[in-house]
């Protein structure tokens, strides 16, 4: 049996991966453990898992609040605030937890998340060997190609805290997707295991009496902010007023037309299989589970990687992409009625969930992870 | 207003559309980023259309800036770029 250490930032979207697969090593009886924000690691992973602290409730505030921040920003602003304000400062601050946890733990391999820069630090002054969770695909597709000083400039930060770039494993880079949806190969380290999905722990309660009869979308934006993001959901709720659909919609409570059941949060995949298609910002795991219950999917694209994915859902023919600034409720409506109505879209989301289902998911993430101890 | 910037705050008025310039006149130093908000995909059809009126490749002009030169650039900017070429 072996060791295996996830080092993750407090973000739910990089946990989720880190829990299927660590829940699959577990029921294999490897040991493993989780280093991070113990706040955020606990209602996301398996009951008794083994957490070591990394970042207090301090830091986790003020990195909540910086994102507050970051949210209101445009552009290219949003690219070098989440470099300079969170990605390199959050790889220092995480440094002595994880020293601390390699010690502790011992692990035989350190799973890092590719937004836990102090993973791969921390391993390689350990002399242990590192393996990327990779919660988005894409960053490995280099969206910064066409600009290379702006690239430079990212590789610079990365040399200045650990070196090297250290976002991507030489030896492996679990990749929660599948060539299907991401539409190019990479290199042999680079493992296409699909969406890791079993073993998650989901502790929302939701109310399946008010589910109805009608047919089901789910609305999941992320967290809304500033008046753009105040402007798509008034057009949204504008959107789907008239429809016959029942429409749930993730937010604080606030008033809302009759067939819209709004809840602050939903247990995500549980209520996957009672749906019909989603309207998303385009996060990676929002968008790969409803793929794999092949839902076809509204993106409205904000920012970071979400573009992107975006375009890889409408290049796999998927879905249906808003502009998420200036879509309106006719935009929105008929792109909803588009993905419900023609079969296409429904069809090809049913190929990209195949292609997941080939892809293995959390045993073939462990598979592999086997595989590095083993040498 | 000179004739290159009339063209330029049309073409960029086709991609954004006419109801969210309500009120915004695009001047020399309107900003694509904070003033304008492009995004990914506006940014890509207004490449194709610059393109297509003046042969300019945008993103080429732009493989040329450090980050802040793209934060801080202006319709201005891309103006003199499509004189200095045309």
């Amino acid at each position: 049996m072996s060791r295996f250490l996830f080092v993750v930032p407090p973000l739910t979207g990089h946990v989720n991966p880190t829990a299927s697969v660590g829940g699959e090593l577990l029921a294999r009886g490897h040991d493993v453990a989780w280093v991070g924000h113990p706040g955020t690691l606990t209602p996301l992973l398996p009951d008794g898992a083994v957490i070591f602290p990394a970042i207090d409730d301090r830091l986790e505030a003020e990195i909540r609040e910086k994102r507050e921040r970051w949210l209101s920003l445009r552009g290219m602003a949003v690219l070098k605030f989440f470099w300079e304000e969170f990605l390199i400062p959050l790889g220092h601050a995480m440094v002595p937890g994880v020293t601390d946890a390699v010690r502790v733990f011992a692990p035989d391999v350190v799973v890092a998340d590719q937004q836990a820069l102090a993973g791969p630090v921390v391993a390689r002054s350990a002399g242990l060997p590192w393996v990327t969770s990779a919660s988005t695909s894409a960053e490995l597709v280099n969206p910064l190609a066409t600009m290379p000083k702006v690239d430079a400039w990212v590789r610079g930060l990365l040399h200045g805290f650990a070196g090297g770039d250290v976002r991507f494993s030489d030896r492996l880079v679990l990749l929660y997707s599948s060539k299907a949806l991401v539409g190019r190969e990479f290199g042999e380290e680079v493992a296409f295991v699909g969406p890791a999905l079993s073993h998650r722990v989901e502790r929302v309660a939701f109310p399946w009496e008010r589910l109805t009869g009608r047919r089901r979308v789910l609305v999941s934006l992320g967290t809304l902010n500033g008046p753009a993001g105040e402007r798509f959901f008034g057009q949204v709720l504008e959107a789907v007023a008239d429809l016959d659909l029942q429409v749930i919609v993730v937010a604080p409570e606030r008033p809302a037309p009759d067939n819209v059941l709004m809840l602050p949060s939903v247990p995500q995949l549980a209520l996957m299989p009672h749906l019909d298609a989603v309207v998303t910002h385009g996060g990676h795991n929002t968008v790969c589970e409803a793929l794999a219950h092949g839902l076809p999917l509204v993106v409205a694209p904000i920012r970071d990687d979400q573009p992107t994915v975006a375009g890889q859902v409408v290049a796999a023919g998927a879905g249906v992409r808003l502009t998420y600034s200036r879509a309106k409720a006719a935009d929105i409506r008929s792109a909803v009625l588009s993905v419900l109505d023609e079969p296409e879209y429904a069809a090809a989301a049913g190929v990209v969930r195949d292609s997941f289902l080939a892809a293995g998911g959390a045993a073939a993430a462990a598979d592999r992870l086997e595989k590095v101890v083993a040498g | 207003m000179d004739e290159v910037l009339q063209q330029v705050a049309k073409l960029i008025t086709e991609v954004v559309g006419p109801d969210f310039l309500l009120g915004v006149e695009i001047t020399r130093d309107t900003t694509f980023s904070d003033d304008l908000g492009l995004e990914s995909i506006e940014f890509v059809a207004l490449a194709d259309k610059l393109n297509a009126h003046y042969g300019v490749d945008l993103v080429a002009f732009l493989a040329d800036m450090d980050i802040d030169e793209i934060m801080a650039m202006s319709v201005g900017r891309l103006v003199d770029h499509i004189t200095a070429r045309v």
